[in-house]
């Protein structure tokens, strides 16, 4: 790394409370020669909302898969309201509590719409386990409207549906359950602002319920400091802060990522300098 | 056209199978018109035999071909089958035991088919056609490329004497009477017996389809595979269980053929233009090579067609060596009326 007039990188160790629902310590994540995830810890405290932000391939996505049980880590550990949490697959997570929203959505195009909410856990009757579709179809309405998300119809294919609407299914998809932990990556992609509005809004909501507790990557950092109690920055694979919202300021996250972008720069200066000195010592010889 | 047909044609439109039950009628009605023996009982039984294979071997390929796969080794379970059911029951098995064991082993070809595309990661078009060589030549190896007769399909003839009453004399005729064995009977050798398992088969896997988990997340994988392994749908499991049955029906397809016909056939090329008769039968039947979409009704009704088909124009007395070439061209033109139907159903079904 770098040495010079710009700060060094901080890593944030593992620090936890004793309502901590998640905690997560030293998680390392490799594909192939790519470091997804170096160092990272993270908790969240009952009825939080946390936010992630980092730049594109600082690994939040990846945070997130190992999180929801769909990637395993490397090494590090992961505790779920303090018993150890090594989740198998996504149905495991599920299982402990923990539903998510991809970044991709996950929705499938060819299925109707309460089909799609009701993935993974479909109501069927006994004892033949045919699908129960109308109590599905009644069980979706009332969720959507609860959530407060306009569909007209509810029985057509999501490839018909808007980009927002599609998006907002995806999120009613985790709010229509039993988890305790929400893990939503990016909510406000391809929203309007009006469709933002009501995620954001749905959140809030959920957050005065104090019953679950959410981690939410953004990109923008006024929705941060609005929607979130606490803020994570993940750069380069660590934390490189962990403050509650209330305490830090756009200008700090701004900071931050400003000077890991020079340290960037100025590391790929040293590099082709060290090139460059070297070719000129063998062009000598 | 009258109120009453155009909502008719309109509703059938509506149906994903509906562009191929109405290329069918149409086809149904030519031939009836055009031929005096078409529409009649006598060559309905002949047209069994045609199509009720291709409508239980379309099935099990729909499930696969929903996955966005693909499974050649079909033929190759349609002639394998019959022979390792032979040489159990040679071994001293019975009839039944011996299916049932052929059976499990086309089970376990369709594991290890599975294994290769959803484990492995290898195209399902490659392993499988791949799987489709070795197993046929396994077959033939195994058969020492001798056709034999079927164990439990031969027909007894047994003379009886019946009385007629002629002109108020009592007379004695001998007359020969063909027997079937019970099992053959109930496997394929009875007139309707493939009919009935084509219909059983289809009408259970249709409702497994439609209306199960299973389906659900076969149309899932299909449509988006990441988003279902993100949902939590175990990809590798169902796409494994769909190539299992895949192969499980054209192994039972096999030997019901093997039985009904009597002899043990050990030749790739009656099996390899079976097996992608079939698959034309899913694809004019409305389900979709990509994946995604698909139905067994569909690939029932496509099976009726290409009977049809067939049996039509040998009926018109159409030459041999031009039969494969009208087939041809029906197979583009039944296809591209697909394309048709299906964007007027999306615009039908969009406004309503």
């Amino acid at each position: 790394m770098a040495d010079g007039p710009v700060p060094e990188m901080k890593v944030v160790g593992p620090s936890s409370a004793p309502d901590d629902v998640l905690r997560v310590e030293h998680i390392a994540k490799r594909f192939g020669p790519v470091t997804a995830l170096r160092d990272v810890n993270l908790h969240l405290k009952k009825g939080e909302v946390l936010g992630l932000l980092g730049d594109n391939g600082a690994g939040k996505s990846t945070l997130i898969k190992i999180l929801c049980g769909f990637q395993k880590q490397d090494s590090g550990e992961m505790f779920l309201h303090g018993k150890p949490y090594a989740p198998k697959s996504v149905d495991d997570a599920r299982a402990g509590g923990i539903e998510t929203v991809y970044q991709d959505l996950a929705l499938i195009d060819e299925l109707s719409v309460y089909h799609n909410l009701f993935l993974r856990k479909e109501r069927v009757h006994r004892p033949f386990p045919l699908l129960a579709n109308r109590q599905m179809k009644r069980e979706a309405r009332v969720a959507l409207d609860e959530i407060g998300i306009n569909i007209p119809r509810i029985d057509v294919a999501v490839a018909r549906l808007s980009g927002g609407q599609r998006q907002a299914i995806a999120v009613a998809r985790t709010v229509n359950s039993d988890a305790d932990i929400i893990l939503l990556d990016e909510p406000l992609a391809a929203m309007g602002a009006k469709e933002g509005a009501m995620i954001l809004d749905l959140v809030a909501r959920l957050k005065e319920e104090g019953k679950v507790s959410i981690v939410m990557i953004l990109h923008n950092y006024v929705h941060v400091l609005e929607a979130c109690d606490r803020v994570s920055l993940i750069q380069d694979g660590a934390i490189a802060l962990d403050k509650p919202t209330a305490e830090t300021s756009v200008e700090e996250l701004t900071e931050i990522v400003v000077n890991e972008y020079r340290r960037a720069r100025e590391a790929t200066h040293a590099e082709e300098a060290a090139a460059s000195s070297a070719a000129s010592a063998a062009s000598a010889d | 056209m009258p109120a009453g047909g155009r909502e008719l044609l309109n509703r059938l439109i509506a149906l994903r199978e509906g562009s191929i039950i109405v290329v069918t009628i149409i086809v149904a009605i030519y031939f009836s018109a055009n031929t005096s023996t078409f529409f009649t009982g006598e060559n309905f039984k002949t047209l069994l035999p045609y199509f009720a294979p291709l409508a239980i071997l379309g099935a099990g390929e729909v499930f696969v071909m929903i996955l966005g796969e693909i499974d050649l080794s079909i033929g190759a379970m349609y002639m394998f089958a019959p022979i390792v059911f032979y040489k159990f029951q040679t071994a001293g098995l019975g009839l039944l035991p011996s299916v049932i064991l052929a059976l499990l082993i086309c089970m376990a070809v369709g594991a290890i088919n599975g294994a290769f595309v959803a484990v492995v990661g290898v195209s399902s078009f490659v392993a499988t056609l791949g799987m489709l060589f070795s197993f046929e030549g396994l077959s033939l190896i195994l058969s020492h490329g001798t056709p034999v007769a079927t164990p439990g399909a031969q027909i007894h003839q047994t003379t009886v004497m019946v009385h007629h009453i002629v002109n108020g004399h009592n007379i004695v005729l001998a007359e020969k009477v063909n027997h079937v064995g019970t099992f053959a009977k109930v496997f394929g050798a009875g007139t309707y017996s493939e009919l009935i398992w084509a219909v059983v088969i289809v009408l259970i896997l249709q409702v497994v389809l439609t209306f199960t988990r299973w389906g659900l997340y076969t149309v899932a994988i299909g449509s988006n595979k990441l988003g279902a392994a993100e949902a939590g749908v175990k990809v590798r499991l169902v796409t494994i269980r769909n190539f299992v049955l895949c192969s499980s029906t054209a192994g039972l397809v096999g030997l019901l053929e093997a039985i009904r016909s009597q002899t043990i056939q050990p030749d790739p090329s009656g099996p390899n233009e079976l097996l992608l008769l079939a698959i034309a039968g899913a694809v004019i039947g409305g389900t979709l090579l990509a994946g995604g979409s698909g139905t067994i009704v569909g690939a029932f009704i496509g099976a009726l067609f290409l009977g049809i088909l067939d049996d039509g124009l040998i009926l018109q007395g159409v030459n041999a060596n031009y039969k494969l070439f009208y087939t041809g061209l029906a197979i583009i033109v039944a296809m591209t009326a697909n394309v048709f139907v299906a964007r007027a159903r999306r615009g039908h079904s969009g406004s309503g």
